[in-house]
């Protein structure tokens, strides 16, 4: 029998495959679609304090190999979430993830305190460095901003805590530390990479925003070595690996560097059913080496010339 | 909203005018949901660079067959992927797509005015077809505009639908020499209900004309649609409540009067 379940702090995910925020919506879309009861976990849409319209369009647009985004974390606010939201989410048997902005240490604390009060989630994930809204990356460029966040919500939740971060800066490490500091029981990378894409034709930048966050298989390498990077550097802390993640193969990857869980985003526009491919292509994986247990792969790379 | 997952067989692929083609593919479950309006999302790209579906407005489903045909213009990596699909060749659907169709004007004798232009069109040769299959044939007009006589699609088709065809060309190579609100200024009455899809600029001037004139005008907005199903909130609309919708799931037709254009 197989083994495939991990943990992120007290959270049991029954396997590692979850999906990736805003790439989901809140599942209502995607339950008519896909089985959520078959995934790790379900990490929805940004929520903020107040709705938030985003960004004005075009806000999208396909880069080689990847997707230039600038959505601007459009939701309906957390009062939307409570009271329409989660309640649907909870018919599944399936741990959800909520993931929040803010832009002060008073916004995230408020948005878990109501959340937890609630119990409209099973984990936390902390946004701090969304590329495309002023202020998005603040905390995510500054250990000692991310302590301080991360160190009240802490104080705040007794909810698992997986602060999300930036790969917009010159080393995560000093970051990851700094949350892991202040108590977060896991971390998440990477968030897209800023970047922005022109028309030559028209003259003109693609997006009205100017800058988006790049997704797909285009940062998969980037992502991989920032993996690493962090479990060399904070073997006992779980991470959750993302970016460009398509298949099985690619999950097995971000394992081998050292992610306890992974995550599918661009995919699922490609595929509905991706984040299920991907489990799928994991467990064939296993089959294929004979690997009981999902956890002899976590840091298991090894150099060329071991 | 059920949503199929299709790998389809290709059953004919032809050049209807130059760089446009039409792609049929046998896709019965696909056939039967389909409404005028709905659009699927085509995976065809050849090339390793291009990863994200393209949206397609469907131009003929027929649930008896199992055909689905998709009317498009050769001009990216996805529509040159599809451009090459031979009869037995797969091709990889997401749809039906589209939370609001077009919604045909219940009222007893109401004249259907369609206003295509460019590619455009063949969603409304699709809702044309549905509403010739009543059991009063009802009246109507079809409104298809162009730069030049070449450029004119499903001209032919039109003509054998028995509907009113007015088409109209910018150049004045065939038709009325202008554009399709020249033709839809002389027709528009109390009785007339306009389906458009086309450019943006020509369903804007469409819109405002029927705005104007108190006739209902649905519009079918085209935008990118990388996900198709209501997720990656790429397509968003803004509407006169004041809020962003999905052009995916809350269109891609809207009342033109709900529509901010941009």
């Amino acid at each position: 029998m197989t083994h495939l379940s991990v943990k992120i702090g007290t959270l049991d995910l029954r396997n590692p495959v979850m999906t990736a925020s805003g790439t989901f919506g809140f599942g209502v879309e995607m339950a008519s679609i896909i089985d959520l009861n078959r995934l790790g976990a379900v990490v929805v849409k940004s929520t903020s304090r107040e709705m938030r319209l985003g960004n004005p369009t075009p806000r999208i647009t396909e880069t080689p190999s990847g997707l230039l985004n600038a959505i601007g974390l459009q939701n309906g606010g957390i009062d939307n979430y409570i009271s329409e939201k989660a309640p649907f989410l909870r018919h599944f048997n399936v741990p959800i993830i909520v993931n929040l902005v803010g832009y002060s240490v008073d916004d995230y604390v408020y948005l878990a305190q109501r959340i937890t009060a609630a119990g409209a989630a099973d984990a936390l994930e902390i946004n701090i460095s969304c590329p495309n809204v002023k202020h998005g990356c603040d905390f995510s460029v500054d250990p000692l901003l991310t302590f301080e966040l991360i160190d009240a919500l802490r104080k705040a939740t007794p909810l698992p805590l997986i602060t999300k971060l930036s790969p917009n800066v010159t080393s995560i490490l000093p970051i990851a530390r700094a949350a892991i500091e202040a108590g977060t029981d896991g971390l998440a990378l990477i968030n897209t990479l800023l970047g922005t894409a022109i028309d030559a034709r028209k003259r003109r930048f693609k997006l009205a925003n100017v800058t988006g966050g790049l997704s797909g298989p285009a940062i998969k390498p980037v992502a991989l070595r920032m993996v690493w990077q962090a479990h060399q550097a904070f073997p006992d802390i779980p991470i959750v690996g993302m970016g460009g993640i398509t298949n099985g193969i690619d999950a097995v990857e971000f394992l081998l560097a050292g992610a306890t869980a992974v995550a599918v985003g661009t995919a699922t526009f490609v595929n509905p059913a991706a984040s299920l491919g991907v489990l799928d292509g994991l467990e064939a994986y296993m089959d294929e080496y004979g690997i009981d247990d999902v956890r002899e792969l976590i840091g298991a790379v090894k150099a060329i010339d071991d | 909203m059920s949503v199929l997952h299709i790998d389809a067989q290709v059953v004919d692929n032809r050049e209807v005018i130059k760089d446009h083609r039409v792609i049929t593919c046998l896709a019965p479950d696909l056939a039967e949901l389909a409404r005028p309006g709905h659009f699927v999302n085509v995976l065809a790209s050849e090339a390793a660079s291009s990863i994200l579906r393209k949206p397609f407005s469907i131009y003929h489903a027929d649930p008896h067959t199992g055909l689905v045909a998709m009317l498009y213009q050769v001009k990216g990596p996805t529509t040159v992927g599809m451009a090459h699909k031979r009869a037995g060749d797969r091709i990889d659907l997401v749809g039906p797509l589209g939370g609001n169709v077009f919604e045909p004007d219940p009222r007893p004798g109401v004249h259907h005015v369609m206003v295509g232009g460019g590619y455009g069109v063949p969603p409304l040769v699709f809702l044309s077809k549905v509403l010739g299959q009543a059991a009063q044939t009802p009246q109507i007009t079809f409104i298809v505009g162009a730069r030049s006589k070449d450029r004119l699609l499903c001209q032919d088709e039109l003509a054998e639908m028995g509907v009113n065809v007015r088409p109209s060309t910018e150049d004045g190579s065939h038709g009325v020499k202008g554009r399709v609100t020249d033709v839809l200024s002389e027709i528009l009455a109390d009785d007339v209900a306009v389906y458009c899809c086309g450019p943006d600029a020509m369903m804007r001037a469409v819109g405002a004309m029927c705005i104007a004139s108190g006739v209902d005008c649905q519009v079918s907005l085209e935008a990118p649609m990388p996900c198709g199903i209501g997720v990656c909130m790429g397509c968003v609309v803004d509407t006169t409540d004041g809020i962003r919708v999905r052009a995916c799931c809350e269109g891609p037709v809207f009342d033109a009067r709900k529509v901010v254009w941009k």
